[in-house]
C-alpha cells in the first residue's frame, strides 16, 4: 500500500500543480478559518464505504451537522440520505457540480452559496479526479479538500493514500476540527 | 477501375441524372431528376453551419476538465498552461481542451471515413461504379443523412465515392485546425467538433449503405436473424477462426470460402466488436463472440485457432498474445499491419505452410481474396494439435503462484475500475476463487493489472480461470443488425414520438469500457423498453444488451420485437450503422412534418432538437470514434449520455436550467419569443451511476413540442424513475408544466402543491424553433 501523496490510479498524474498532503487534520486549520461557506460533496460510493459501524453517508451527516454544511449528493447517493431521514442533502450530477463550481456567483441548490470551500469524497476515483481538475483550473475561488482515502492531485489538500485504520482516525480528527473550529 | 473511384466531384458523370455543374466547395448540385428544392447548405464547409453551432453552444456550455495542464504538441513546448498562462503559440487552457476534443473527433471521423473509402473502392472494383445502392424495402428516403448534409441522393457506388470525397476534404480542414497557430478560440474549435461529427455521420452512412447494398446484409429488416453469441456458443469441436475489428471485407472472404467449400461442419467463424455484427449480417451461421473487451480473455483461452484482424479497436499486441497460445495472426488492413511480414503476393500454399509450421507468427495479407482460404486452411490444419494443448494454469497452480504476492497494491492502482485484484489474489492463496470471479464480472480486460504486477502474474487469465463456469454459460441469441428504419415504421410512430406519446427513442451505442460490467447496458435497455420507449442498439453495446437471460432463458432480442415501435429493441448493426438512428430522427421530419431534407441541415436539426425525444447512451464509450459519433448527434441537437469513464473525454456540454435566455425560443406561428422548460437540459453528460443515467434519460427526452398528453406521459415516467432510483419525488416537475393538461392525473395533488410553492405561472404550448427564419413569413 503506497502512503505517498501520488495519484492512486497510477496513470492519473497531473500537471505542474499538485495537492498538498492532508496527513493530519490540523493542516486544514488555517484554510478552515479563512473559509466563509463550506459545501460537502458526496459521491455514490459513499453508501458502500464503511465508516465505523456505519457507512460514509453516516459520516457525511455527522460532518454536515458538525460544520453546518450543505451537502450535495451525486450519482444517486441522495437515496441513502433520504433513507436515513437526512434533509440537508440535495441531488446533483458530479458533472453538473464540476461545471457550477467554476462560477464564483453560483449559489447552489440551497440558494445559500456562493461557496468558497468544498470537501469531497465518494466518487469513482477518476471521476472525482476530473471534477477536481475543473475546480482547480477554472474554479479558482474555491479551496478544494479531498477527503477520500486516496490521493487526488487536483485538490488543494488531499488524503495521501492511507491505510483504513489511519484513515478512519483522520476522519475523526477532521470531524472534530470542523465541529470545534466553527 | 480503382483509379476511377477517386472522383473529383466536378468530373463525375453519375447515375444521378444530368448534372449541370457539380461544385463541391460552393455546394451547388443539380440533380435534374430530383424535384426536391436544394436547401441553403449542401456540402457545407467548416464555417457554413457556424451560426447553428453557436445557437447550440450558447445553450450548452462546454465545461472543461483538463486531463493535463501542459501541451506538448510542438517543439515550442512543453508549455505550462495552468492558471491563466498561455503557451508559446498563444493558446490558453480552455482552447487547448477544445483542441484536444477536436483532435479526438477528427481521429474518430478519420477511422470511419477511411473504412468507408476502403469499402467504396473495394466494391467499385468488385461490382463496378454503377452498382445500385439499396437500403431496403420501404426506404424511399434512403441515405437521409447524406441527403441532409450533401444535398445528394447516393444511388450508385459512384455517387458514394463523390460523397466520401466531400467528407475527406472536410476532414482535412477540421484536422488542419488543430495545428499549432491555427484556430485559437474554444468556441470555434467546438464548432469544428460538431462539423467533424456531422461529416462522420455521413461517412458512416455511406459505409453501411454500400455494404448493405452489395454484401447480402439484412435490408431494413425488423426480423433480421437471431444469431448465436457468447464464448460458450463457440463450438470447440470445430476449428475456430476469430475475426476482430470493424471491416467486413476480409471476414466475408472467410465465410464465403467456408460456404463455397462446404466445410462449415469443420470450421466456424466468430467475431468480436463490429466485425462480429457485420459477418453475422452477411452469414447468420457465423457467431458473435463478444464485445471489444472480450479480446484477451478469448484469445488467451486458446480456443481460436487463427486470429484475423482488420481495423479499429484491436488489441494491438495481438501478435504477442496469440503467440503465447500458438495461434497465428493474419492482419489485413493497411491501417493495422501489426509488424507482420507482407505475404499478399505469395502463393497460398506457401503462406499456409509457414503459418502452420510456426515459421512465422502471422502474415499481413491485404489481398482479401486470399484471406479466407489461408485462414481456413491454417485453422483446419492446426486445430487437432492445438486442442490437445492447455493454455490456462490450473486453479492449483494459481494458488501456488499467488503465494508469492508482494501485497504491493500495484494491480489495484493500475485498474481503471479500481477492482480489488490484490485481495482476490490473496483469497486465491487460500483456494478461494470467488473474489477473482467477481473481479472478472467488472473487468474490461485491459490487463493493466498484470502489466503493473512486479511478479508478472497473468492476473487477467487467472480471473478467466476463476470464472470458467460463467464463460461456458455465455450462450445467448442476439438479433443481428437490421440496417435502416423503414419509412413505413416512421410513418406509424412519427406522430406519437413528436407529440411525446411514445415517450422517447433511446439509443445504446458504442464501446465496452463499462464501469461495472456489461449487464448495466441490458438493465438500462430493459428499464425503458418495458415503459414502451423505443430502444435502438448498435456496436458493442448491442452485444452486451443481449448478453443477459431472463427467467425463461431468453435474451432481450428474443423477447422483444425488432420493430421501430414502442417497446421494441432493435439492433441496427455495427458502428457505421449509427446513422440509421440519426436517419430515423431525420426521416421523422421528412415524413411526418414534410420538411425538405436536401442540403437543409440547420432546419432539420432544429426540428429534431425541439421535437424528437431521442437520447443517445454510450455507457462504455472509450474510443475517439465514440467521440465523433456523439459529436454527430450533438449537431443534430440530440443529447448523449456516457458512463463515468466518459468524463475522461474532459469536456461536457451542459445547460443551466435557470438561465432563461438559453431557453428562449421562437414560436414559429407568431414569432413571439417564449421561455420554454429546460429540455433537453444537457447535450453531453457523463453519469456516475446507472441510477443517475436512468433519471437523466427520463428527463432528457422532454422536448418543447410535447403535447399535453405527451408531456404528462414523459413526466410520469420521470417521476416514477426518480422515485425508484433517488428515493423521492423530484422537485423540478413544476418547471415542466405549461398547462394543466401536462400534469399526470394521478399525481395532480403533489404537483399542484409544488407549483404553488414555486409560484408557477401558466405557459403556452408553442411551435418551437431556435431559428428566426423558421417563423412563418420568414420572421420579418
Ligand atoms: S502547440 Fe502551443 S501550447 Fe502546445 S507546445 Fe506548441 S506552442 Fe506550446
Ligand atoms: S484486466 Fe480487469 S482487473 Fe485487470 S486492470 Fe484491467 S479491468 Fe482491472
Ligand atoms: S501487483 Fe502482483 S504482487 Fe502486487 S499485490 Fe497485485 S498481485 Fe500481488
Amino acid at each position: 500500500m503506497v502512503m505517498r501523496p501520488v495519484p492512486w490510479q497510477t496513470g492519473e498524474i497531473c500537471g505542474p500543480e499538485s495537492a498538498k498532503s492532508l496527513s493530519k487534520a490540523d493542516v486544514l486549520k488555517r484554510d478552515l478559518k479563512l473559509c466563509k461557506k463550506l459545501l460537502l460533496i458526496v459521491g455514490s460510493e459513499a453508501a458502500t464505504e464503511k465508516y465505523g459501524k456505519g457507512d460514509m453517508i453516516d459520516y457525511a451527516i455527522a460532518l454536515s451537522k458538525a460544520g453546518n454544511m450543505d451537502v450535495i449528493a451525486t450519482g444517486g447517493a441522495i437515496k441513502a440520505f433520504v433513507e436515513k431521514g437526512f434533509d440537508r442533502a440535495k441531488s446533483m450530477g458530479a458533472m453538473e457540480v464540476a461545471f457550477r463550481l467554476q462560477d464564483p456567483e453560483w449559489v447552489g441548490p440551497f440558494g445559500k452559496g456562493p461557496y468558497d470551500m468544498i470537501m469531497i469524497y465518494g466518487m469513482p476515483y477518476y471521476m472525482q479526479w476530473t471534477l477536481l481538475s475543473a475546480v482547480m483550473n477554472f474554479g479558482t475561488h474555491i479551496t478544494a479538500i479531498s477527503i477520500s482515502r486516496f490521493f487526488q492531485p487536483h485538490a488543494k489538500w488531499s488524503v495521501p493514500n492511507m491505510k483504513e485504520k489511519q484513515y478512519n482516525a483522520l476522519l475523526e480528527d477532521i470531524l472534530g476540527l470542523v465541529g470545534g473550529g466553527k | 477501375m480503382k483509379k476511377k473511384a477517386y472522383f473529383k466531384a466536378d468530373e463525375a458523370d453519375t447515375g444521378l441524372g444530368k448534372f449541370k455543374g457539380l461544385e463541391v466547395h460552393i455546394g451547388t448540385i443539380v440533380d435534374d431528376e430530383w424535384d426536391e428544392p436544394m436547401g441553403p447548405t449542401p456540402m457545407p464547409n467548416p464555417t457554413d453551419l457556424r451560426a447553428w453551432d453557436h445557437k447550440l453552444l450558447n445553450r450548452y456550455h462546454p465545461s472543461y476538465m483538463p486531463y493535463c495542464q501542459v501541451c506538448c504538441l510542438c517543439t515550442f513546448g512543453k508549455c505550462d498552461l495552468s492558471g491563466d498562462k498561455r503557451g508559446a503559440c498563444g493558446i490558453d487552457i480552455k482552447a487547448q481542451q477544445a483542441r484536444i476534443v477536436l483532435a479526438a473527433a477528427n481521429i474518430g471521423c478519420a477511422a470511419h471515413l477511411a473504412h468507408a473509402r476502403h469499402l467504396v473502392d473495394h466494391l467499385i472494383e468488385e461490382f463496378g461504379p454503377r452498382t445500385e445502392l439499396i437500403q431496403g424495402p420501404g426506404t424511399e428516403i434512403h441515405a437521409p443523412v447524406s441527403r441532409l448534409v450533401t444535398g445528394m441522393r447516393p444511388r450508385t457506388l459512384e455517387d458514394a465515392a463523390i460523397i466520401v470525397s466531400y467528407c475527406e476534404t472536410q476532414l482535412a480542414h477540421t484536422l488542419s485546425a488543430t495545428h499549432t497557430g491555427q484556430e485559437g478560440s474554444w468556441l470555434d474549435f467546438e464548432s469544428k467538433v460538431l462539423h467533424a461529427g456531422m461529416v462522420d455521420q455521413v461517412g458512416m452512412e455511406i459505409a453501411d449503405l454500400v455494404q448493405i447494398s452489395t454484401m447480402g446484409f439484412p435490408k431494413a429488416d425488423p426480423e433480421a436473424p437471431l444469431v448465436q453469441s457468447g464464448i460458450g456458443m463457440m463450438d470447440t469441436n470445430k476449428a475456430i477462426i476469430l475475426t476482430i475489428g470493424h471491416n467486413i471485407v476480409p471476414a466475408a472472404s472467410i465465410t464465403d470460402y467456408i460456404t463455397e467449400k462446404k466445410v462449415g461442419n469443420k470450421v466456424e467463424v466468430g467475431g468480436m466488436c463490429c466485425t462480429a455484427w457485420d459477418i453475422t449480417r452477411r452469414d447468420p451461421s457465423a457467431k458473435v463472440v463478444g464485445p471489444i473487451s472480450w479480446q484477451l480473455r478469448y484469445i488467451r483461452s486458446g480456443k481460436a485457432d487463427v486470429i484475423v484482424v482488420d481495423e479499429q479497436c484491436i488489441q494491438v499486441n495481438v501478435v504477442n498474445e496469440a503467440k503465447k497460445v500458438k495461434a497465428p495472426v493474419i492482419s489485413t488492413s493497411d491501417k493495422a499491419v501489426m509488424g507482420l511480414p507482407d505475404r499478399s503476393d505469395d502463393p497460398i500454399d506457401s503462406i499456409v505452410e509457414e503459418l502452420v509450421s510456426g515459421k512465422i507468427d502471422g502474415a499481413f495479407i491485404h489481398d482479401h481474396h486470399k484471406v479466407g482460404e489461408v485462414a481456413t486452411k491454417v485453422a483446419l490444419a492446426i486445430m487437432p494439435k492445438r486442442r490437445k494443448m492447455k493454455f490456462f494454469p490450473s486453479k492449483k497452480q494459481i494458488q501456488k503462484m499467488a503465494e508469492e504476492c508482494k501485497k504491493c497494491s500495484e494491480c489495484i492502482r493500475a485498474c481503471p475500475n479500481d477492482q480489488p485484484v490484490m485481495e482476490a489474489v490473496l483469497a486465491a492463496q487460500l483456494g478461494n476463487f470467488e473474489p477473482l470471479r467477481e473481479v472478472y464480472q467488472n473487468c474490461i480486460g485491459c490487463a493493466r493489472c498484470e502489466s503493473a504486477c512486479p511478479n508478472d502474474y497473468d492476473l487477467h487469465s487467472w480471473m478467466v480461470v476463476a470464472a470458467q463456469a460463467d464463460c461456458k454459460d455465455e450462450t445467448h441469441m442476439v438479433r443481428t443488425g437490421r440496417g435502416a428504419i423503414q419509412d413505413i415504421e416512421i410513418r406509424n410512430v412519427g406522430q406519437p414520438i413528436v407529440f411525446g406519446e411514445i415517450p422517447g427513442v433511446i439509443a445504446h451505442v458504442g464501446c465496452a469500457n463499462y464501469p461495472q460490467g456489461g449487464k448495466d447496458v441490458h438493465d438500462m435497455c430493459e428499464e425503458f423498453a418495458k415503459r414502451r420507449y423505443i430502444i435502438v442498439t448498435s456496436g458493442c453495446a448491442a452485444i452486451s444488451a443481449g448478453h443477459v437471460k431472463d427467467e425463461n432463458g431468453q435474451s432481450i432480442y428474443e423477447r422483444r420485437s425488432g420493430e421501430f415501435d414502442a417497446g421494441g429493441v432493435l439492433n441496427v448493426g455495427s458502428c457505421v450503422s449509427n446513422p440509421h438512428i440519426a436517419g430515423a430522427a431525420i426521416k421523422i421530419a421528412a415524413i411526418f412534418a414534410k420538411r425538405n431534407l436536401r442540403g437543409n441541415y440547420a432546419e432539420i436539426a432544429d426540428y429534431i432538437h425541439n421535437r424528437v425525444g431521442a437520447v443517445g447512451i454510450s455507457w462504455g464509450a472509450m474510443s475517439q470514434k465514440a467521440a465523433s459519433i456523439a459529436s454527430g448527434f450533438w449537431r443534430l441537437g440530440v443529447p448523449v449520455i456516457v458512463g463515468p469513464h466518459g468524463s475522461k473525454y474532459r469536456r461536457m456540454l451542459l445547460g443551466k436550467a435557470e438561465e432563461e435566455r438559453a431557453w428562449t425560443v421562437y414560436d414559429a406561428r407568431t414569432g413571439d419569443r417564449v421561455v420554454v422548460a429546460p429540455g433537453p437540459e444537457h447535450l453531453f453528460y457523463a453519469a456516475e451511476t446507472v441510477a443517475e443515467a436512468n433519471v437523466l434519460t427520463a428527463k432528457l427526452v422532454i422536448r418543447p413540442n410535447d403535447t399535453g398528453k405527451g408531456r404528462s406521459i414523459k413526466l410520469s415516467h420521470y417521476i416514477d424513475i426518480h422515485e425508484k432510483y433517488y428515493g423521492y419525488f423530484p422537485d423540478d416537475v413544476w418547471k415542466y408544466i405549461r398547462r394543466d393538461t401536462d400534469i399526470p392525473i394521478t399525481l395532480k395533488d403533489k404537483i399542484h402543491t409544488q407549483m404553488k410553492e414555486n409560484k408557477w405561472k401558466e405557459g403556452r404550448i408553442i411551435d418551437p424553433t431556435l431559428l428566426k427564419e423558421q417563423v412563418m413569413g420568414g420572421g420579418k
